[in-house]
């Protein structure tokens, strides 16, 4: 890598460090690009917010989605009956 | 000791296994072979419950793992991508030496503004045509909050395959979030 990433490296690179902490050059390439384009430190906001909506949303009831379907269920059930007789 | 009665299961706890599979695999058709396993394993196991938790918590402890056997056998079956190179859709947001073909757009405050209800319908939307390989990598990582050195190990793919398949699955999450109306004058 050059002494700055491009903005489709730097995004890889802020989603990177969004699973483990980066290497130092990787690290220090990154902080330098988001620090002066607008475009890249947007999407890096935008990426830290999706990750909250993400985990607000997971941490949510399971209610709002459909549950099995009957059929589903019927298969299910008879599935465990077998076993259950066996 | 809380007693177990297989009987019970399926009505009990049926749907909200349905649900939580449903969630981490985007398939309606996976998350019924998820339960159908689940309840299948539990049934020979029934005799090693302890009760310490609730037949609930223990029945989603054995669906975690039935999840996680049915997405390494997906992922085993999907190529996985080599490098950050030969993706079309992420290949669309960038010119080639490098920078944004246009111009990102701000986001407005969508946790203020949308309905948790209609949020929770897009971001299941847009996580439905992601890549299934993306997808549950990506549901590993955002939804159920697993380290990418577990998703690695248990999915058997190598570290550079996760970043790959979790940039573009952001990249692209981000896009469709943006074209069902969270890109607002405003914040962020």
């Amino acid at each position: 890598m050059k002494w700055m990433p491009t903005c489709r490296e730097t995004t890889a690179l802020a989603s990177r460090a969004m699973d483990e902490r980066l290497p130092f050059t990787e690290r220090m390439g990154m902080r330098l690009h988001l620090a002066i384009c607008e475009n890249c430190a947007r999407l890096n906001r935008q990426l830290q917010e999706m990750r909250r909506l993400f985990r607000a949303e997971a941490a949510a009831e399971e209610d709002g989605t459909p549950g099995l379907d009957p059929d589903a269920r019927q298969r299910i059930a008879s599935t465990l009956q077998k076993e259950l007789g066996a | 000791m809380t007693e177990l009665d297989p009987h019970t299961w399926l009505a009990e706890h049926g749907d909200y296994l349905f649900r939580v599979a449903r969630r981490q695999l985007h398939s309606d058709e996976l998350a019924e072979d998820a339960v159908q396993e689940t309840l299948l394993a539990a049934l020979s196991a029934r005799a090693r419950y302890t009760g310490d938790a609730s037949p609930r918590t223990w029945l989603t402890g054995i669906l975690k793992h039935k999840i996680v056997d049915l997405i390494r056998r997906q992922v085993r079956e999907a190529e996985l991508p080599r490098d950050q190179d030969g993706d079309e859709a992420v290949d669309l947001l960038f010119k080639q030496d490098g920078h944004w073909a246009e111009p990102l757009r701000p986001w407005g405050n969508p946790h203020a503004e949308a309905e948790l209800s209609q949020l929770r319908r897009v971001l299941e939307e847009c996580a439905d045509r992601l890549k299934p390989v993306m997808a549950q990598v990506f549901s590993l990582r955002e939804v159920a909050g697993l380290e990418t050195e577990e998703i690695c190990k248990e999915l058997d793919i190598t570290p550079t395959n996760c970043w790959v398949l979790l940039h573009r699955a952001r990249l692209f999450m981000r896009q469709c979030l943006e074209l069902n109306g969270f890109a607002r004058a405003g914040a962020a």
